[in-house]
């Protein structure tokens, strides 16, 4: 658990400015409002009440990627992104409640779309589950091209219309049923590497389900007998950053349980936010020591798939194709989950292949949840920047670790029109070509 | 953080001009900028923050020139600014006026590494430059506890160094040339306009005239440094002793056996106490009154006999004591020492660790009595603090622990800063030894320098006759 809260978190901030040369938003346009320090003020002001709340403020903080880079570097872990949620909330009541504020609200029917994709399709895998259904009749169906062809998307925006190009292809609801509660380790000559429960994620399982059953597999394989609890549900995360804190603890209940009951050493996750989020739990219960103590062992248990498999595991043989692969970290996998290169360290570990440092790979992509659809602007300017770094290292195959992470990369790698030179990939979806190329029988 | 003066928005001319100069993205004139423009990491600017009425980010010497022509025109301060990392208040605008944000001028142009030398813009932060050098295997030594965020224009502007000054020296020592924008808008090359030698007596020496001048007399765009090779490895010997005036003779005993460590750090009991709440696994001793850490330098065999010597050197004063030749081991035994800055805020609950006194330098003899009557000062103001710093050349840090809601402590800790002050003059030191005068120290110069003062003012009156660069710093003309 955070030692502070946030409120307290911010007055310790001395404005030192070890956060400024890490920020992604401060990097590009070098304004000190763009930086953590500037965030802490403004926030804390607001929070303090010695400014207004207007909407000038209120574009300034949504500028902010949360990304939690800042927090890393600080000597004293000021928090914040927590402190620039908590300002959020606070002109979120605001512009509720007073009249006196300039700031645009919210339209109701988007607000109400908003609610109800929250409470009811994140939070319940069954609705989701027909979203998918529905996104992937859009795919096969011909209704894409047809409304490719008809050009019916240039009535949205710029970026929704990049977005949906690149949204990768759903499974077809045959492939998408639930995972095999039980999956043994591979390695059957040896014992097992330890009991590892699978946390699939909600748009994760729906949207990269492949990705999610060659996680399994890469578990099963690297010597974990894997358990994936049926009664899952959403991480909460989301909930959790926009203000729904009650929906975020009842879903955190939820998991709590149901992986209490898996009884397993760890609990595993393929998405750097969601793993961010699960180890944060006992934040949601800071007040509530009848559930402290179950969230305090359900976070400690939590790993991300590359952590586990390269410090209990055992990486199977692979095989590269003599390509040169490079690694764009997640912001929650490297600043809160402290994971910094297992995912570099596995990439590595695959003959016939080479891997070559990102520069920079300290910044944020700009993906940050929907933060390319509020701030087209500087997100733009932040994965072009990402693009160019990532051209630099002249590699064939751009790796990720979380989904959001992922799409953004492969938007980035479309907006230069470089889809036949960099293939964009989840570290476990890389991995297990490998293995698998291994498998067939191709020495490297 | 109340105290905040907000200036009149500036002349409606000065500003479109502005605008012609930086474009609309990089002059900023909202309320939360002016806000986030109104400090730097001085305690001074968290109680009272100075707001500017403008604030413009440069990309290059032009528009820092034409920037400081239209300020002479209309008399409006301009106040430089790097990353803001200073403890001083030196970039803030205590009289409203621009912002000139210069930490995006941040282009490393040349690494000559033929001729030991680089040529950067002054926003280059210390660490990435650095690292750019390191695939050369040479570096910039200079090393303040804030080379993660410090720009180097900023650390010339102060000439700061770090714990390695006791070896390595200042950053004086590694400044070439410059490029500067005088106070008139005028841009001047020093140490010879395309000289790139790496020693010159040619002219007067106006690089080490601007350097440390706080932009009180010029602005730097660009900088010709010279740089060293790394060193291949180091040692680390960690000693701790039951009283401070032993930790003071093991440091003599060092110098005189010809050792020359690259840095020498002393921690004290707080700081020790405050660095085992921190990482309770380091298991410092906890009731000796003093720490020293030495570092030395060099190839691998080289450390390996100078730790050795160092230990026979230092074992009849100390009752603890660790040390290795091992990077991985050494990294371990240095972060006693880097966690301390922030491990003292930890001292007292809900404190708040503040810098002010924070930068005194005494000689070397007279490091145990300094460090004894800081402790007596603060226990009769009823204050914590720790104090820490490089031995070597007996520059300290002291960081006082308080809570910001408790006025009456408020109050006297900034008793205590000027006590501290007038101690370091009393003991034949200075005021500030690498972090500057800016707005916290002014009040001091007069004492500590005398007629000295004058000179200084005249020097100022001669180049900024508008007295339009960072005015109301260091004691100079208002």
């Amino acid at each position: 658990m955070k030692l502070l809260t946030a409120e307290e978190s911010m007055k310790t901030c001395v404005r030192c400015g070890a956060c400024r040369n890490v920020c992604p938003t401060l990097n590009i346009t070098g304004r000190e409002a763009d930086g953590p320090r500037g965030r802490v003020l403004m926030a804390r002001s607001l929070i303090e009440g010695n400014i207004p709340v207007n909407q000038e403020i209120k574009d300034q903080l949504d500028r902010c990627l949360l990304c939690s880079a800042c927090v890393d570097a600080c000597p004293i872990d000021v928090q914040v992104p927590d402190i620039v949620m908590l300002a959020k909330e606070r002109i979120a009541a605001e512009t509720e409640t007073s009249v006196q504020t300039d700031i645009k609200k919210p339209v109701y029917p988007a607000r109400t779309f908003k609610d109800y994709f929250f409470d009811h399709v994140l939070a319940n895998q069954k609705r989701l589950n027909t979203v998918g259904n529905l996104l992937w009749f859009y795919q096969k169906s011909g209704l894409q091209s047809v409304t490719r062809g008809l050009g019916i998307l240039k009535f949205f925006p710029e970026q929704m219309r990049q977005m949906e190009r690149i949204t990768p292809p759903i499974l077809p609801p045959s492939r998408r049923k639930h995972h095999p509660e039980y999956t043994p380790s591979a390695n059957k000559e040896k014992e097992p590497r330890g009991r590892a429960a699978f946390f699939h994620g909600c748009i994760m399982d729906v949207m990269f389900r492949e990705t999610n059953d060659n996680s399994i597999k890469l578990l099963s394989k690297s010597g974990f007998d894997v358990v994936t609890p049926k009664a899952q549900v959403c991480c909460g995360a989301l909930h959790h950053h926009s203000g729904k804190k009650d929906k975020a603890i009842e879903l955190a209940k939820a998991n709590i349980q149901a992986f209490e009951e898996a009884n397993v050493d760890y609990i595993v996750t393929n998405a750097g936010g969601c793993g961010a989020a699960l180890a944060e739990y006992t934040d949601l219960f800071r007040d509530d020591p009848r559930w402290l103590e179950r969230a305090k062992s359900f976070s400690e248990k939590i790993r991300d798939i590359s952590e586990i498999i390269y410090e209990k595991g055992e990486m199977p043989a692979a095989a590269g194709r003599g390509e040169r692969v490079t690694y764009q970290p997640s912001c929650h996998l490297q600043y809160v989950m402290k994971v910094k290169d297992a995912p570099a360290k596995l990439v590595k570990q695959v003959p016939n292949s080479e891997y070559v440092d990102l520069p920079e790979k300290k910044y944020c992509c700009g993906s940050a949840g929907i933060y390319n659809l509020l701030q087209p602007k500087l997100a733009n300017e932040i994965l072009d920047k990402k693009m160019t770094r990532v051209k630099e290292t002249e590699s064939a195959v751009l790796i990720t670790a979380n989904p959001g992470c992922f799409l953004q990369m492969k938007l980035g790698v479309h907006r230069e029109g470089m889809e036949k030179q960099i293939q964009t990939l989840h570290v476990v979806d890389y991995l297990m070509e490998s293995i698998e190329r291994a498998e067939s029988g191709c020495q490297p | 953080m109340n105290e905040t003066m907000t200036p009149p928005p500036l002349d409606e001319n000065a500003l479109s001009r502005l605008r012609n100069i930086f474009g609309e993205d990089r002059l900023l004139t909202n309320d939360t900028d002016m806000m986030t423009y109104s400090y730097d990491a001085s305690f001074e600017t968290q109680l009272r923050p100075k707001n500017p009425q403008a604030a413009v980010i440069a990309l290059s010497t032009e528009e820092v020139s034409e920037c400081v022509k239209l300020a002479n025109e209309y008399q409006i301060p301009v106040y430089p600014r790097g990353a803001a990392t200073g403890q001083t208040g030196g970039a803030v605008p205590v009289k409203g006026g621009i912002m000139l944000d210069l930490s995006k001028m941040n282009r490393i142009i040349e690494i000559d590494h033929r001729n030991m030398q680089a040529i950067i813009e002054p926003g280059v932060i210390q660490n990435d430059l650095n690292e750019a050098l390191k695939p050369y295997g040479l570096r910039f030594p200079p090393d303040p506890g804030s080379a993660n965020m410090c720009t180097v224009g900023g650390m010339v502007s102060n000439n700061s160094s770090g714990l390695r000054a006791v070896k390595y020296g200042v950053t004086r020592h590694y400044v070439l040339g410059m490029e500067v924008v005088l106070p008139t808008g005028d841009i001047i090359v020093t140490g010879g306009a395309k000289s790139k030698a790496l020693k010159s007596v040619s002219g007067y020496d106006l690089a080490h005239l601007m350097i440390g001048s706080e932009g009180t007399l010029g602005i730097v765009t660009r900088l010709r440094l010279k740089l060293l090779p790394l060193p291949v490895t180091r040692g680390i010997v960690l000693c701790s002793f039951e009283r401070l005036e032993e930790a003071g003779e093991a440091v003599n005993a060092v110098f005189s056996s010809g050792l020359q460590p690259s840095a020498i750090e002393i921690m004290d009991f707080n700081c020790t106490k405050a660095v085992n709440m921190m990482k309770p696994e380091l298991n410092l001793p906890l009731d000796n009154e003093a720490i020293l850490v030495f570092e030395v330098d060099g190839a691998k065999e080289e450390v390996t006999s100078q730790v050795n010597r160092l230990r026979t050197v230092v074992e009849k004063y100390t009752n603890y004591i660790k040390f290795s030749d091992e990077p991985e081991e050494c990294e371990k035994l240095w972060q006693a020492r880097k966690l301390v800055g922030a491990a003292v805020g930890l001292l007292k609950p809900g404190g708040f660790r503040v810098y002010g006194g924070e930068d005194i330098c005494v000689p070397i003899s007279k490091l145990p009595e300094t460090l004894r009557e800081i402790h007596n000062i603060a226990g009769r103001y009823g204050i914590i603090c720790g104090i820490y710093g490089h031995v070597g050349d007996g520059n300290m840090h002291t960081g006082p622990v308080v809570n910001m809601n408790n006025q009456l402590e408020m109050e006297n800790v900034e008793k205590m800063i000027d006590d501290i002050h007038e101690l370091a003059i009393r003991m034949e030191g200075t005021t500030t030894a690498e972090h500057g005068v800016g707005i916290v120290r002014a009040k001091y110069m007069d004492v500590e320098h005398g007629a000295a003062m004058e000179v200084m003012r005249a020097i100022k009156k001669t180049l900024d006759p508008n007295n339009i660069l960072n005015p109301g710093k260091m004691a100079l003309p208002n």
